[in-house]
Parts: C-alpha cells; sequence; structure tokens
C-alpha cells in the first residue's frame, strides 16, 4: 500500500502500528498460557506421584490400626447352670452354652432368649465330670461321667434360607459323629469317673485320652470304616473300629490332658504347670510307654489357669495367675524334640481366668480377674487391644469365627456380648521385618509364606526375604551391567570415531526399546536352560573374553605402524569384533573336554554334588545376565552423554599440559563427568530394582535369603505380580502386598534422592564453565 | 615509504630473527584438514628464543593451526593431515620417535577461553606435575607458588587456594591457566587468543605478563588485536589464506610493511 506508507507520519515507528499492538498483546497471552500450562503440568505429575503414596498409605495404614471393642449386648439367661463352654455361631446372630447338666442351650446373641434346648445323650442319673472340646472349628466335644463312661457329641448349626425373604434361619442341633455309644475309658463299674479327658478328631478319625480318679490313663481310637456298600446301610450308624489301650506305670492324679493337632502328642500337665509328654504315635504299640519330654510351663511358681491348643493345635497357650500367657510348641532338636517356650504375653499382675483362641487366626483373647479383656496375635507377639470391658470374675469367653465379637460370662448365665473390630492382629514391625519364630521351626528366621493348602496355616509375611531378593537381583544385575556400561560409555564418548559412534550409540540404546517380558522369557525358558547346560562355558566366556580383549590390544599395540595406521582413529574397536566371536566359541568349544577332565561331565552336577553348593536352575547369575542386559542401555546412554559432554576444552587444556589421554580421562574427564556417571548408575538401580517381567520369568520366585549365585530369589516387584490377583480385597494379605509396593516405591525413592544429592554435589564441585 | 630505524624502538636487543637464536624451525608445513581443503600453504618460519612472536591475520587464515602444529593438538583433529617439518631445537617434533605428551609439556598452550579444570586453585597449578607423577608436598607447594607468582596471581589467591578455580573472574582463570602451563616448566608458550574472551583491565594484566614471561620463555601469541600484536610483540608474523603473507620485526611489520596486503591489513581496510 504505497498510499498508506506515504500518510504514516515520518516519526511514527514502524513498531507502533496497531496491528502490531494486538500482536504483542497476543504474545503476551500466549506466553502466560504457556507459562499457565507448564507449571499446571508440573504441579500434576507430581500430584499424581502424591496420589500415587497417598493411595498406598491409604490402603497400608490399616494394618497397623489397633483393635476396636465395644459393648454390643448385656443380659441374664434364663439358666443358672455353671457352663461348661460357651461358643459364636458363625455370622454372630447365636451362641450355645453347653451347662454342666449336659444340656446345650442356644440363644439370641442380640437378646439373650433361649430359643432351643438340646441335651446331649447322657444315661438318667449321670453327672458330668469332665469335658474336653476338640477345637472350636470342629464343635466336637466329650463329656466324661461320673458312671466312668464317655460321650462324643458335637454342637452345631443347619442352615437354610426361608423362600420368602431369603432369610437365614439357623436350627441349631446336637449330633453324634462318631456314634451316640458311650465309651468306657476310666476302670471299671460306676465307681471311678473319667478325671479328665482330651479329645482330638480328625476327619473320621478320633483319639480320645482320659484318666479316671484312680489314676489310670486310658487311649481310645475310632476310625469310621467306610463300608462298600455304605450307601445302602440304612440301619443307620457307621461302623467304627476302636483301639483301645491302657498306659500303666504312669502314676497320675488330678492331670489335665491335651491331644495336639497332629496326634502325636498327649500332653500331661499337672496342677503346677508341669506339663509331661506321651508319643501316641507308639503308644499302642508299646504297653508301657513313659513320658519322654517334660517341662515347666509356668515361671516364678505361677500357676496355670488355662491352657488350650492355638488354631491348628500345634502351639499350646498357658495362661497362669501371674498374668502371663506363653506359647509352647515342640521344636526338633539333635537329641529329639524339645517343648519351648516360644514367646509369652504379659499384660499385667492379675491372674487370667480363661483364654479362647480364635478360629481362623493364631490369635486369642484373654480376661483376666479385673475383667480385663485382651486381644492377642502370637505371629505378630502383638497385643491388638485391652481394656477392661467385663465385670471382675468371668469365668469364660468365647470368640465368633470370623473374629467379630465375644462373649464373656461373668456368673453363670449372665452374658456379656462384644463386638470387635480386629481386622489385622498378624501384623506388626516386628512380624515384618524381624525374626519371627513361627510355628514347627527350630529358631527364628525371615519367611515370606502368604498361603497355604490348610486354614489353621500361619501366614508368614516377613518383607524381609522380598526386600532380599529386590537388592540381590539388582545388585547381580548390576554386576554385570555397571562394568560393561560405564566402560563401554567411556570408549564411545572418549575414545570412539565419531563415525562409529553415530551408529552404535542407537545400537544399544535401541536395546532398551526391548520388551522386558521377552528378555524375561528368553531369559527363564531358553538362558536358564543353556546355562545350566554350559555352565563352564559361560564361566570360559566370563574369563576368556576379557582376556582375549586385553591381549588383543596388546599385540596391537605391538605392530609395526604401517598396519596400525591402516585403521582409522577410533576404529579400533571393530577389530574385536572377530576376538569376541572367537574367543566365545573357543570358550564352548573347550569347555567340554575340561568339564569332562576336572568335573566329571558335568559341572552343575559337580558344583551340587561335590561342592554341597544348591544349584537352581533359575538363579542369580541369569537374572544378572538378562536384567544386566535390559539396565545396560539406561546406563550406557546416560554415562555416554555425560562423558560426550564434557568440554573438550578440559581434555585439550589436560593434553595441552603434556597429559596422556589416559591421564586426562581419569583426572579431568571422568570426575568432571561423575555426576551423570553416578546418576546413571542410580536410574540403572532403580531400574533393577523396580523391574518385574525378568525377575518373575527368570528367578523361579522363591522367596529365600541366600546371596549365592546359584539360588533364585523372589522381589517384591515380582511378588506382587504373582500374588495379588488371588488375594482377597482389603485382606491382611492384600495390604501387605500394598505395603510391599509402598516399600518398592521408598526404595526407588530413596536410591533418586541419594542419587539427586549426591549428584547435586559432584556437580556442584565438579561444574564446567 | 620511510625506513624506520628498528634498534630504536626495541632497543638494543633488536635483531632481526634470523640473527637470533632459533627456537622452532617451520619448514615447507602443508597441512590439510581434508583432501581437498588445505588450511596451511608452504610455511616457513624461525620462531626466535625469548622473544613474543604473534601471528596476526584475518579469521580463518590458519594462524590458530599454525600454532596447533607446534606442539602437535593437531593430532587430535581427525583426517588432519601434516607435510613439511616442525623442529624444537632442530629436532623434528612430527618424528617417530616424538612423545607427544613430553612435547606438549615443553611446548606448553594456552587456549581463547580460560579452561580451569573443576578443581581447586592449587590442584589446577599442581595438575601438570601430578601427571609427571611428582605428588611431593614440598614440592608442589613450592613449584605452586612460584608458578602463581610468575602468573602475578599469588597475591590474589594466597589465601583461597582451596577453592574452586571456577569461582575466579575470567581474567584470573586466564592467569590461572598460565600459571598452570608454566608450571611444568615449558620452553615454549603458545597463547591461542589469550585475551579475547576478557575485558580491557584483564586484557591489560594479561600483555603485563606476557613482558614479564618472555624473560624466562619463547612465546608464541595469536591475536586478532592488532594493537595487542604491536604492544606485546617482538616479531609478527601475518597470514592470509593460509599462507604466510610476511615475517619481520613488529615495528617493520606495523611501521613498514614490505607487502600491500600487510599494510591493507592493518591499516584495516580489510579483515
Amino acid at each position: 500500500m504505497p498510499e498508506g506508507l506515504s500518510e504514516t507520519p515520518a516519526k511514527q515507528s514502524v513498531l507502533a502500528s496497531d496491528r502490531l499492538a494486538l500482536r504483542r498483546r497476543w504474545r503476551h497471552l500466549t506466553d502466560q498460557i504457556a507459562k499457565v500450562s507448564i507449571a499446571v503440568g508440573g504441579i500434576s505429575v507430581i500430584a499424581a506421584i502424591l496420589l500415587i503414596f497417598a493411595y498406598l498409605a491409604y490402603e497400608v495404614v490399616p494394618l497397623f490400626a489397633s483393635a476396636q471393642v465395644e459393648p454390643s449386648a448385656e443380659f441374664v439367661l434364663e439358666d443358672s447352670t455353671p457352663s461348661l463352654h460357651v461358643a459364636i455361631e458363625e455370622q454372630s446372630e447365636m451362641a450355645m452354652r453347653l451347662g454342666e447338666d449336659g444340656v446345650a442351650r442356644f440363644f439370641d446373641l442380640h437378646s439373650g432368649e433361649i430359643s432351643a434346648e438340646t441335651a446331649v445323650d447322657i444315661p438318667a442319673g449321670a453327672t458330668v465330670t469332665s469335658f474336653a472340646l476338640d477345637s472350636e472349628e470342629s464343635g466336637i466335644f466329650a463329656l466324661g461321667l461320673d458312671t466312668g463312661e464317655t460321650v462324643v457329641a458335637r454342637y452345631g448349626y443347619d442352615t437354610r434360607f426361608a423362600q420368602l425373604d431369603n432369610r437365614r434361619i439357623l436350627t441349631p442341633k446336637i449330633d453324634y459323629p462318631f456314634g451316640n455309644e458311650r465309651y468306657r475309658l476310666s476302670g471299671e463299674g460306676n465307681s471311678d469317673p473319667v478325671a479328665s479327658l482330651a479329645i482330638r478328631t480328625s476327619g473320621e478319625n478320633m483319639l480320645l485320652a482320659a484318666t479316671s480318679r484312680r489314676g489310670g490313663l486310658k487311649l481310645l481310637r475310632a476310625s469310621k470304616q467306610t463300608s462298600l456298600f455304605a450307601a445302602f446301610d440304612l440301619g443307620g450308624g457307621a461302623d467304627f473300629e476302636i483301639e483301645e489301650t491302657t498306659l500303666d506305670g504312669l502314676t497320675l492324679g488330678g492331670e489335665q490332658l491335651f491331644i495336639d493337632g497332629d496326634r502325636f502328642w498327649l500332653f500331661v500337665i499337672d496342677a503346677e504347670g508341669l506339663a509331661r509328654l506321651v508319643n501316641l504315635r507308639t503308644a499302642f504299640s508299646t504297653p508301657n510307654p513313659s513320658f519322654e519330654v517334660q517341662a515347666l510351663l509356668t515361671e516364678d511358681g505361677a500357676v496355670p489357669t488355662d491352657i488350650s491348643f492355638l488354631l491348628g493345635g500345634i502351639s499350646l497357650l498357658v495362661a497362669d495367675d501371674g498374668g502371663t500367657i506363653s506359647q509352647w510348641f515342640l521344636t526338633r532338636r539333635d537329641e529329639g524334640v524339645d517343648l519351648e517356650r516360644i514367646r509369652s504375653f504379659e499384660s499385667s499382675d492379675s491372674a487370667i481366668i480363661a483364654l479362647t483362641p480364635e478360629q481362623r487366626r493364631k490369635s486369642f483373647v484373654s480376661v483376666n480377674s479385673h475383667g480385663d479383656v485382651a486381644l492377642y496375635n502370637t505371629t505378630a507377639h502383638r497385643q491388638a487391644f485391652s481394656g477392661t470391658l467385663a465385670t471382675a470374675g468371668a469365668s469364660a469367653v468365647a470368640v465368633s469365627p470370623r473374629g467379630d465379637a465375644l462373649l464373656i460370662e461373668s456368673a453363670p448365665g449372665s452374658i456379656s456380648v462384644l463386638e470387635v473390630e480386629n481386622k489385622h492382629p498378624e501384623v506388626s514391625m516386628a512380624a515384618l521385618w524381624s525374626r519371627v519364630w513361627y510355628e514347627g521351626y527350630g529358631e527364628p528366621d525371615f519367611i515370606w509364606q502368604s498361603s497355604a493348602a490348610t486354614n489353621e496355616f500361619e501366614p508368614k509375611y516377613s518383607l524381609v526375604p522380598l526386600s532380599f531378593g529386590t537388592l540381590k537381583a539388582a545388585f547381580y544385575a548390576m554386576l554385570l551391567a555397571a562394568p560393561l556400561a560405564i566402560c563401554g560409555a567411556i570408549f564411545t564418548g572418549y575414545f570412539m570415531a565419531p563415525m562409529m559412534r553415530r551408529k552404535v550409540k542407537p545400537l544399544i540404546e535401541l536395546m532398551e526399546a526391548l520388551p522386558t517380558v521377552v528378555l524375561g522369557f528368553l531369559a527363564g525358558l531358553w538362558l536358564a536352560p543353556f546355562v545350566e547346560n554350559n555352565l563352564l562355558g559361560i564361566f570360559a566366556v566370563l574369563v576368556l573374553l576379557p582376556l582375549s580383549i586385553l591381549m588383543t590390544s596388546f599385540v596391537w599395540m605391538q605392530l609395526p605402524d604401517s598396519i596400525r595406521h591402516a585403521v582409522p582413529d577410533g576404529w579400533e574397536a571393530g577389530l574385536l569384533l572377530p576376538i569376541i566371536l572367537l574367543a566365545t566359541y573357543l570358550s564352548f568349544v573347550l569347555a567340554t573336554p575340561i568339564e569332562a577332565l576336572f568335573f566329571g561331565g558335568d559341572m552343575r552336577f559337580y558344583i551340587s554334588n561335590e561342592l554341597g553348593i544348591n544349584y537352581d536352575q533359575r538363579n542369580a547369575m541369569v537374572v544378572g545376565f538378562a536384567m544386566g542386559f535390559a539396565v545396560i542401555p539406561t546406563i550406557f546412554s546416560i554415562a555416554e552423554d555425560a562423558i560426550f559432554t564434557v568440554p573438550k576444552h578440559l581434555t585439550y587444556g589436560s593434553l595441552a599440559l603434556g597429559g596422556t589421554p589416559w591421564q586426562s580421562l581419569y583426572r579431568v574427564v571422568l570426575p568432571t563427568a561423575s555426576p551423570g556417571i553416578f546418576s546413571a548408575l542410580m536410574i540403572g538401580m532403580g531400574r533393577a530394582v523396580g523391574e518385574t517381567m525378568i525377575v518373575l520369568m527368570a528367578t523361579g520366585n522363591t522367596p529365600i535369603m541366600d546371596a549365592s549365585i546359584f539360588e533364585g530369589m523372589r522381589t517384591l516387584a515380582a511378588n506382587i505380580a504373582v500374588e495379588i490377583p488371588e488375594s482377597e480385597v482389603d485382606s491382611t494379605h492384600y495390604r501387605i502386598l500394598f505395603l510391599a509396593a509402598l516399600v518398592l516405591f521408598l526404595f526407588t525413592f530413596m536410591f533418586n534422592t541419594v542419587a539427586e544429592i549426591i549428584r547435586q554435589r559432584l556437580r556442584n564441585k565438579y561444574s564446567t564453565i | 615509504m620511510r625506513k624506520v630505524d628498528v634498534s630504536s624502538v626495541l632497543g638494543s636487543n633488536s635483531e632481526s630473527a634470523n640473527d637470533l637464536e632459533s627456537c622452532i624451525d617451520v619448514s615447507n608445513l602443508n597441512l590439510y584438514y581434508s583432501k581437498d581443503k588445505q588450511a596451511l600453504i608452504d610455511i616457513n618460519l624461525t620462531i626466535p628464543k625469548k622473544r613474543v612472536t604473534a601471528f596476526i591475520g584475518p579469521s580463518g587464515c590458519g594462524k590458530s593451526s599454525l600454532l596447533r602444529c607446534l606442539n602437535r593438538m593437531n593430532d587430535l583433529v581427525d583426517d588432519c593431515v601434516i607435510e613439511g617439518r616442525i623442529a624444537l631445537d632442530d629436532e623434528d617434533i612430527y618424528a617417530k620417535q616424538v612423545d607427544v605428551a613430553d612435547l606438549r609439556r615443553r611446548v606448553g598452550m594456552v587456549f581463547q577461553k580460560p579452561n580451569p579444570f573443576p578443581k581447586s586453585i592449587y590442584e589446577n597449578v599442581a595438575y601438570g606435575l601430578r601427571i609427571q607423577g611428582i605428588n611431593s608436598k614440598r614440592v608442589l607447594d613450592e613449584v605452586v607458588e612460584k608458578s602463581l607468582r610468575a602468573a602475578a596471581l599469588w597475591d590474589e589467591v594466597k589465601d583461597r587456594l582451596d577453592d574452586s578455580a571456577l569461582g575466579m573472574s575470567g581474567g584470573q582463570q586466564q592467569r590461572l591457566v598460565i600459571a598452570r602451563t608454566i608450571a611444568v616448566e615449558p620452553e615454549v608458550l603458545l597463547l591461542d587468543e589469550p585475551a579475547s574472551a576478557l575485558d580491557p583491565i584483564s586484557t591489560l594484566k594479561i600483555e603485563e605478563l606476557i613482558n614479564e614471561l618472555k624473560r624466562d620463555y619463547t612465546i608464541v601469541i595469536v591475536t586478532h588485536n592488532m594493537q595487542q600484536a604491536a604492544r606485546v610483540s617482538d616479531f609478527t608474523a601475518f597470514m592470509y589464506m593460509g599462507n604466510m603473507v610476511e615475517f619481520d620485526a613488529t615495528d617493520n611489520i606495523f611501521t613498514n610493511p614490505a607487502k600491500k596486503q600487510t599494510e591493507d591489513y592493518i591499516t584495516g581496510r580489510y579483515g
């Protein structure tokens, strides 16, 4: 527009037009938009990480919460017979109270209204002199009578659902799984009542032990005979094969009897707490067995007040009048077995009155003479709750099968019901991070074993083997990756010809794009058997390869210049390729005769049989190779950048002072690049720690604590991947897996923070102009 | 053109380069960065001992390339081919048996941009000795002080020898680099535009330093700044397009150049 231009006053700058002003405003606006969106993006990233962290913490915190116990009902039953046993039904709607008159009274747990009364089939006129419970779960119990007879019965409920409103209808029942007949276990006639009794059943087998008031000890074994025609047997009642034996020579008087869950041992415990054991496996064949093991279960002259097996029938819990509850089980020792005190719980000096184990966990509840109710877990060695909730003088306590209700009987018939919220009693810092003496083990140990085929199993939630496995896998991966990647980075960044570098670097970085699941199954399915079959070859490669490279370099240095100069500067590395291939080939070829000569033809066999080192096919070495391969590109790439970007003028400065290239490298270049090299190592380490697929597929996933290169391991990440799909949501196991995730998160967080701090320090020290 | 009495300007020491004891002899030097890129064409030059020789010329004329040939820093450039002979004290520095690292110790070099190592001031000066294997604290202390004094830096840094060299000003850094270079007792100091990145006051200090150092060292300086060449050098070589156009006593070059090209350059007609 020539006219427009001519109209513009001469003094007005070209930068003052309206259009440009608008443009400047727009420019300002875009600048603001960019600023805000970058800030929002950055904050969102931090917020997302914090949210992940918060969510993990949210899932984990309930693990460490104390239990809550609230009184929910209190009533007096229309019955004041002293009780033998109280028990709560599965859904905490009903409870049962077995009186000394042999009558089981079933009552509503909210109102105390008795809904059913069923008498156990005992002869008229007989009185109950002793009681024994198989376990809270089975509901099978035995009543010893003054007639010298014993009745075995079971309390339970038939459940059906109302057709109209799908309401659950419970019908209480007493039945006789081992037949209606009464066993005579004490002496002759009516004058020798059953003084104490023990019963243990397993499926269709039952073992009874009884002492009579005169001191005889008798065992009775009953097992159901399943007839081929059982289905047509309309006569009712199965046949039982009954075997009895009287243990002579053991003089008894007033002892309590207990049989362990495996029916291997009979515990005979006297009033002072002295326990003596009879081996039940030999008792039926040995006419005169003797006591094999003995131990005093109380300390400082305390007297046991209540004794009960923990869930599973392995641990014996002994409560005494000194306020102590101790856990005991048999451990295998060189000279046989020992009854050992594993741990004890002391709350106050008041005598413990009653003690009842939980039915699904290794937990128990106790009531003392002050009316203090306490919830404990044995594995975690933890008191989950303690509070004065019962009136003093409580006589019995029952726990519901789900552990969500307590029933405490103070005076006969006077019942208080407590609601319990105790989700994760088996977790404590000690259970997670210290050695725990698990049932059946000879000593405290770190074990991870979250599930087993039986409900009575003691879960072992030690995070130590998993953390150890994580670090072990990362260590062996770094052992391979760090030297290779750093040396490779030094050569590529400092010595290699630029042309060659431009090809080599992207190639190595491409390795990073390889999915780790591919590396994982290659490692697990191909590399692990290959390494196992060519163990010596692998070792030979590890030795021969560096040696042959060094030798080649040495020979190369001795060659006349005319040959050496034929290869352009920085391309010498290419010459090593055939050497590497040849050395690898030779290693495997030579391995076979050497193996035959020195290792009996099979090195793997030699290692496990001659050296006594256990060899696991999927071991730390395989993981080291596979995960090392996965971390090399990460470390290489960052370290190479760090070395390459060290300003050339520093190198020249050193060379111009008369330094050799090598001196310049390690005195100037490496210190200057050290922050970058260090963070490369740490990022590689972080990656190795968090890596999942490779360790999942190539470690064997055995949570053992063994630093041996020939043993596998289980890492935190692989453990989460393996177990979270099959763990029940919000269960202890589920939350502990979240805790493992949190620990993993903290691990990587820690590595990165330490790396960052050190990197900053190094950078301040070696910052370049 | 008026002839100037050179000796009246340079004092009693004033001689022509050929009369002085030679330090470096460059004869028939050709340098190629690639087959079709020749950077130096048939250079012949004798650098006198314990004098300051300046290379001047427009950018890309080859003066830095020539300087880098003198301590074989061009070896670090890929595909760089050098023909001809360069002799230091009559020894061919490109001969096969020459230890390049030792040559570079004898022919020290200071670069355009100060390049102290990311170490302490003390360690920077001691670096050259340490790589020679000298680690005795006593010897190092002595040499560090001597070198820093020689570089006129001692009084400024004696209280902070353990501080990072990177905290110094640009001028101090450049003097530190000079101190670092003379710590290994070189025979020749190559200065590649040592003051180009510095402020005027620092430049002045460097120039004073050069005047001090020429008593003990043969100094070769590459500079863009003709006033600087005139101020500090005894001899000046003017280079253009890879050729050595003129080499003579500095006063002759600046007052009575033999070649028209030189005169055009120093009078600012091009360059």
